[in-house]
């Protein structure tokens, strides 16, 4: 009964094609922009190949771009993981069922907020004079001034912060959860054997979960990649081009600064092709 | 002697956590006690605990021709993109699900592939192509372009929650003589229904939250709420913060509602796993 029938067919043929012609329309037609010298002020074009990849390679902005994108991908993802790791093994030892629930629901709130959302909360909290993040610093120098997200060595810490918070939170609640899939046997042998508590995660439950930890650490890779809206409301890319990622000099020269859609597409182009190359091949390590 | 031993880390490890529970949602909390304050009340380098509320932010907020527009923007479009996510993701996911082929595995590969692209590839192109057929700036080029997200996670995350239906129910139900369609209708789709939501809300709370591409699909008349709460903040000098703050709690409401069926969405997944 089941072979015969044409469910498959009609389940799933008109949304692969839907999904076909959302996506490569517009990847596609990125690559053909990138390959113009489209303006938005100006209505005519025409193709200049390859030149606006040619010009991206001396653009020191661009190259700027690309470490600071580079430095943000590593400080996020690996303080996500250290903060999801360390909370999810706190609550396993220390917290009884009812009180781990309710940690578990404080701790996924942070990352429902709309990234906006969040940006602005911090961006009030880290303001010098009146925020809230700030004040413990106020009283304890008696009113000297630190501004995180105006001074270039701190901006990109202090906006990669709000990302932890929203991530790394809701990763301790999947690493409990994950830790509570975990039979019981190796962890009471190990007790047996006089194990500290650290070491039995450390050398038994934590390798258990490889696995599934890494698959953890490749969500958290590609939602990195989604930077845009925290660092357009906090900093802008500033001061300077201190936190100016891809996605924020793209958007600013396609749209705030020269309206230079070619050029911006390029860089898109580029970031495109970097992200489905990296993010294919360690996904098929992560399956294998 | 070990149990005296351990004493001083377990208190420092509930310490943490409790510290950690407080960070997550004390800014918030804070930001809607700002939404309540006047501004005197928020401009103090102390920190006020203690003061008259107004409530002069909220109906500022609810009395903005912008903000109301940005929250009917929000309404529509996450209400229909979210919908053809239902209608076009459950049965292709249903589909991968019990109808495996040699293409499962590329299938759900290409869905999650998706998720790689960097929005403003997909943004840059789709606006041109917007501008040139005249959608630029409405609601259909929006609900169009987030239906690519909704149709791709929704069809992800229902993958498993179709593979945890027990097959026996199924099978009961084919001998029972009902046809593969029924099956998913009748049996399926109720047993499912659980996980079903989480997932649906899940995407619900994606497409609310998504801010690039409505920054550059929208110029005035498709601007969705976080757009328009963003360009609060950049109206001169005097930042109105009570205002902005009061904006923060009304687009941050909606996912927040969600918050009890998506941590019974992640329970649910980790049971299945258990299992």
């Amino acid at each position: 009964m089941r072979r015969h029938s044409s469910l498959p067919v009609t389940f799933l043929v008109p949304t692969l094609a839907i999904l076909l012609v959302l996506s490569m329309v517009p990847t596609l037609y990125a690559i053909v922009i990138a390959l113009q010298n489209r303006e938005l002020s100006a209505q005519g074009y025409s193709w200049v190949w390859f030149s606006n990849f040619a010009d991206l390679f001396s653009d020191r902005r661009f190259l700027n771009a690309v470490w600071v994108s580079v430095k943000w991908e590593i400080v996020t993802v690996v303080a996500t993981m250290v903060v999801a790791i360390g909370l999810g093994v706190l609550m396993f030892e220390v917290a009884g069922p009812r009180l781990r629930n309710f940690y578990c629901l404080l701790f996924i709130i942070p990352v429902l907020l709309p990234r906006v959302s969040a940006a602005f909360v911090w961006k009030f909290a880290y303001h010098p004079l009146y925020g809230i993040a700030t004040y413990p610093y106020r009283l304890i120098t008696g009113g000297l001034i630190f501004d995180p997200l105006s001074k270039p060595g701190t901006a990109l810490f202090a906006v990669a912060s709000v990302d932890v918070w929203q991530w790394g939170l809701f990763f301790a609640v999947i690493v409990l959860k994950l830790l509570e899939t975990l039979p019981p046997q190796p962890i009471e042998a190990a007790r047996l054997d006089h194990a500290r508590r650290w070491q039995i995660h450390a050398y038994v439950t934590l390798p258990m979960l490889k696995a599934p930890l890494i698959s953890l650490m490749f969500v958290k890779m590609i939602e990195s990649l989604r930077s845009f809206d925290l660092i357009y409301v906090m900093t802008r890319g500033g001061p300077g081009v201190a936190t100016e990622t891809l996605d924020m000099y793209a958007f600013s020269q396609g749209f705030i600064e020269s309206g230079k859609v070619s050029y911006a597409s390029a860089m898109a182009v580029l970031m495109m092709i970097a992200t489905v190359i990296t993010f294919t091949m360690l996904w098929k390590r992560v399956q294998a | 002697m070990k149990q005296y031993r351990m004493r001083p880390g377990r208190l420092i490890a509930k310490a943490i956590l409790a510290l950690a529970g407080f960070l997550a949602v004390f800014p918030l909390v804070w930001t809607a006690l700002n939404a309540l304050k006047n501004n005197v009340d928020i401009i103090t380098r102390v920190p006020k605990v203690i003061f008259t509320p107004t409530l002069a932010n909220i109906s500022y907020i609810l009395g903005r021709d912008s903000v109301l527009t940005g929250l009917y923007n929000s309404a529509v479009t996450c209400g229909a993109a979210v919908l053809i996510g239902i209608v076009l993701g459950l049965p292709a996911a249903y589909a991968v699900a019990r109808y495996p082929n040699r293409f499962a595995g590329d299938i759900q590969f290409f869905v999650l592939s998706l998720r790689f692209l960097p929005p403003v590839a997909v943004a840059i192109p789709l606006m041109v192509i917007w501008l040139q057929v005249g959608l630029y700036d409405t609601l259909p080029a929006l609900i169009v372009t987030y239906s690519l997200l909704t149709i791709s996670v929704i069809m992800w995350l229902a993958i498993p929650a179709f593979q945890g239906v027990p097959k026996e129910i199924e099978e009961a139900a084919f001998v029972d003589g009902y046809g593969a369609y029924s099956v998913f209708w009748r049996i399926a789709l109720p047993v499912a229904a659980r996980s079903l939501i989480g997932a649906i809300a899940f995407s619900f709370v994606l497409v609310w939250n998504e801010f690039l591409i409505a920054l550059m699909l929208s110029s005035s008349n498709a601007k969705t709420l976080p757009i328009v709460a963003s360009e609060l903040s950049q109206q001169g000098m005097n930042v109105p913060w009570g205002i902005l703050n009061a904006s923060v709690v009304l687009l941050s409401l909606p996912p927040l509602l969600f918050l009890g069926v998506l941590s019974g969405f992640l329970n649910s997944v980790f049971r299945q796993k258990k299992s």
